[in-house]
């Protein structure tokens, strides 16, 4: 088990190196500079060239790619990503400020979809083919298909604008500094309700369809056959020999959903006024911000790798087999 | 399964049972309210966080819109956009237009000293701003006394007296010490009639009024920023009550601005700035080099069809480049008329025939193709680029609409890797358009990213920066406009009103020509509600 955690671990860290060139690379492909970011943004006068020049000078814009990024993975070696070109600021204080709202907010979206996609998956599973569930699963993709943007202004109108039941944007209200701590976890609670349902609507289909999948394929084997051929009856054969192996390929999702929570993120904090750190990296890309872009990347790609191993080790626990059978990733 | 159930229920009733209602605020009209009275609270909208609180490296216009009321400006200007007294009781500028010479009375001249050096030190990184004071001489700039300071300049222009206005001064005693660019992002201290109680990152700005402001007493209490980047959203927030201001889109204007019930609350304002939008042609290339093809290319653009069917009359047409609200604006130059058949007479006598039956124009075995560069996702670009690409096929010319993200498109434009592009400028309260047009202003330089070169527009340009009398500035700038729409380096299209939803219980909310509702004196400070509507006045605690 220590060898083969080790063994992920490293495999981690090589494609942590891989990401960070790759992303270094496109960041810097794209065209434009911090400094396009400024043309046009005040009047129509011109800007200082010297101070255009110390700009380039202290980001070190004016060296070749290449030395750039050393500069950059010797800072991010020490957890240092520089300083944004746009307010100067450390970039980790910057992302470490906006990442606490984000975890929150993604971590009970993630539980909420769990919650409620797995039982309606395995439910539907036992009752495979019926027009119940086929119906159930015609609304579970159409549900993945809805775009996020328009699920959320929707939800908005009619839960904050038309009946004025939660507030329209933000993490908390006006008034939230003199409330007490019960009314401010209420007051928290209540705006957290429509972001979690645009970020959880889509993933409920997600683990709904997976884990109906899973069962179905762990009815098939053969072991259940034999679990039902010696008698057990069809409720036991379900929960204490099906169950718990179709839970397994579960934990893959656990992986997967991370990143797609991110990126629905950047939409939904937008939106929402959420201060997190989707609405940080979308601002951050169109001022060609790149330390802030690069932090975030990292951050987020370290996440993400860390869901990945967590998935795999969690896998081979839960099943044996893993561990002998896994060679490469 | 009934697990399942039980736990979705139970999350809406929480939500159900913790609601307060909040009454929509309803505006009274009892007589005896019309007058300025102090105190209240108003909540304006920011587009975005703020970057910093340091006046010096502001760098959006969110940052501008805090610090106008933290910081009294230099100069301020009025409602005609002319320069008027701020900080500085008086001013006078030497006859050969380098010196400028303010009396203040309330921070010392040694500290607006002290503010000028940090705006032109490039390791300040504020590029707007110092390049506003491009100019500055310190070998000639010096303090007087205390109340007195002479401003030189290397070079003597008339437009450099409203760029005082971007001039917040800072208190030498306070900004001297720390970290310039980092230690005052959210700590501020200004000489302007607000000061600063609480700023929450990414959510909100809250300002006081001072009480021992020394100029004339702003109505408002308390000034509440909230932070809404989404124009949707913020609009959801203004029909709830929650934010006094915030701007529409034009969709939104012609959707809900003639509903009954929102205008018993909401005034619908709407107004032109100094912005326009234009199809700047690459003066360099080959084809477009010619500026009879150009203005060709301009008979093409149905501007009144695009103002009633896409703006619906809430747009004008541009002709130059000055607005008809500023003051070098030449009433007598004409907008080029909508008349496909002359443009393609033109072309025909410049040599461009259909040879190959092809349906397309073409000169020496070249059809004429041209590229146009839009900005992605701009509302105002996408449907003008596919009625002009419409128009131009009619008649033989095949338009390639390319969308890119803005700084990728102004980046091939700044190269001059670009036939055409459709763009929209901010201009500053003086009309100088000498940094768009004049020969010596090709980039990196400048901004004469068209490679537009006519020795008498430079002349004209030359002369019109450096007369100081209005005057005369208006006669040289309004040749200077006939010279520029005959030419067409651009071709000006529309001028897009500014769309606001303001709540009505703000009273005294009025615009100023061409710079809108903010950052002119009075503007936003002359603002007051009345008592029976201080629907926002929560109780404050510190942090």
């Amino acid at each position: 088990m220590t060898s083969y955690v080790v063994r992920r671990l490293l495999y981690a860290v090589l494609t942590f190196i891989g990401i960070t060139i790759a992303v270094f690379a496109l960041v810097h492909a794209v065209p434009g500079d911090p400094i396009t970011f400024y043309i046009g943004a005040h009047g129509a006068h011109n800007l200082s060239q010297p101070t255009l020049e110390a700009i380039r000078h202290e980001y070190h814009l004016d060296e070749p790619l290449v030395t750039q990024y050393l500069y950059w993975l010797r800072g991010v070696l020490r957890l240092d990503f520089g300083t944004s070109v746009v307010d100067h600021r450390y970039v980790t204080t910057r992302i470490l400020e906006k990442l606490p709202n984000s975890v929150e907010l993604n971590l009970i979206a993630f539980l909420v979809a769990a919650a409620i996609g797995v039982p309606i998956g395995l439910w539907s599973a036992t009752r495979s083919g019926r027009p119940i569930e086929r119906a159930s699963a015609v609304l579970f993709f159409l549900l993945y298909s809805l775009p996020s943007f328009w699920v959320a202004l929707l939800l908005m109108e009619l839960f904050s604008v038309k009946l004025g039941l939660l507030p329209t944007f933000g993490m908390t209200s006006d008034e939230y500094l003199d409330l007490s701590a019960g009314q401010k976890l209420i007051d928290h609670a209540r705006h957290l309700v429509l972001p979690v349902i645009t970020l959880s609507y889509a993933q409920i289909a997600i683990f709904a369809r997976f884990s109906k999948s899973a069962l179905t394929e762990v009815i098939r084997q053969d072991y259940i056959t034999t679990a039902r051929a010696k008698g057990v009856a069809p409720r036991g054969v379900l929960w204490r020999h099906a169950f718990r192996n179709a839970l397994i390929p579960l934990i893959t999702l656990l992986g997967l959903t991370i990143p797609t929570l991110l990126s629905v993120g950047v939409i939904t904090e937008q939106i929402f006024q959420w201060d997190g750190i989707g609405r940080l990296y979308f601002v951050s890309i169109l001022t060609r911000d790149y330390p802030t872009v690069l932090g975030l990347t990292v951050v987020t790609a370290v996440v993400t790798l860390f869901a990945s191993l967590l998935a795999d080790i969690l896998y081979a626990m839960a099943d044996p087999r893993v561990r002998f059978e896994e060679t490469a990733p | 399964m009934d697990g399942v159930k039980r736990f979705v229920v139970l999350l809406l009733l929480a939500v159900v049972a913790c609601t307060n209602e909040r009454p929509l605020p309803t505006v009274s009209t009892s007589e005896d309210l019309k007058k300025p009275q102090e105190g209240g609270t108003v909540v304006r909208r920011l587009q975005g966080d703020i970057a910093t609180l340091n006046p010096v490296m502001a760098q959006s216009v969110n940052d501008r819109q805090v610090d106008y009321y933290l910081h009294t400006p230099m100069v301020h200007f009025d409602a005609d956009l002319s320069a008027i007294p701020g900080l500085a009781e008086k001013w006078e500028i030497s006859s050969d237009g380098r010196l400028y010479t303010s009396d203040g009375s309330n921070v010392t001249a040694g500290d607006v000293l002290f503010t000028l050096k940090k705006i032109i030190d490039p390791q300040t990184e504020a590029p707007q701003i110092a390049g506003a004071f491009d100019q500055l001489d310190l070998r000639t700039t010096r303090v007087v006394d205390p109340h007195t300071i002479v401003v030189g300049f290397k070079d003597g222009i008339s437009p450099q007296l409203a760029h005082f206005n971007d001039l917040l001064v800072i208190p030498e005693h306070v900004y001297a010490r720390g970290d310039f660019k980092i230690d005052f992002t959210s700590r501020v201290v200004g000489c302007g009639p607000y000061r600063l109680v609480r700023r929450v990152a990414g959510k909100e700005i809250l300002l006081e009024r001072r009480p021992e402001y020394w100029g004339p007493r702003p109505n408002l209490q308390r000034v509440l920023f909230k932070v809404i980047a989404d124009d949707i959203t913020a609009w959801n927030a203004m029909k709830r009550g929650e934010i006094d201001e915030t701007i529409i889109s034009t969709d939104t204007w012609l959707a809900e601005g003639r509903r009954p019930e929102l205008q018993k609350f909401i005034d619908f304002r709407r107004f032109y700035t100094l912005n326009y939008n234009y199809i700047a042609w690459n003066n360099r290339d080959p084809v477009l080099g010619d500026k009879r093809l150009r203005r060709a290319l301009a008979m093409c653009i149905d501007l009144k069809s695009i103002i009633e069917n896409v703006y619906h009359g809430t747009a004008r047409a541009m002709n130059g480049p000055f607005t008809p609200d500023q003051w070098a604006y030449n009433p007598d130059v004409p907008v080029i008329e909508y008349n496909p058949q002359e443009a393609l007479r033109t072309l025909r006598s410049l040599g461009w025939l259909d040879t190959n039956k092809d349906g397309l124009l073409d000169k020496g075995g070249k059809p004429l193709k041209l590229e146009m560069l839009i900005t992605a996702g701009s509302i105002a670009s996408n449907p003008f680029a596919q009625l002009f690409q419409a128009e131009l096929k009619k008649i033989g010319i095949e338009l390639d609409v390319v969308p890119l993200d803005f700084a990728t498109l102004i980046q091939r434009v700044l190269a001059g890797n670009y036939q055409c592009a459709y763009l929209s400028w901010n201009l500053d309260p003086d009309p100088d358009p000498f940094a768009l047009f004049d020969s010596s202003q090709f980039p990196p330089r400048g901004q004469n990213f068209v490679f537009y070169s006519n020795p008498e527009a430079d002349r004209l340009l030359e002369e019109g920066r450096r007369e100081f009398d209005q005057t005369k500035r208006k006669k040289t700038y309004q040749q200077l406009h006939a010279l520029l729409a005959d030419d067409q380096p651009y071709t000006w299209t529309l001028q897009v009103s500014s769309k606001w939803a303001i709540n009505k219980r703000i009273r005294d909310v009025k615009e100023s020509k061409g710079w809108g509702l903010f950052q002119w004196f009075p503007g936003e400070l002359g603002w007051w509600i009345p008592i029976d509507q201080r629907t926002h006045d929560v109780p404050l605690r510190r942090r």
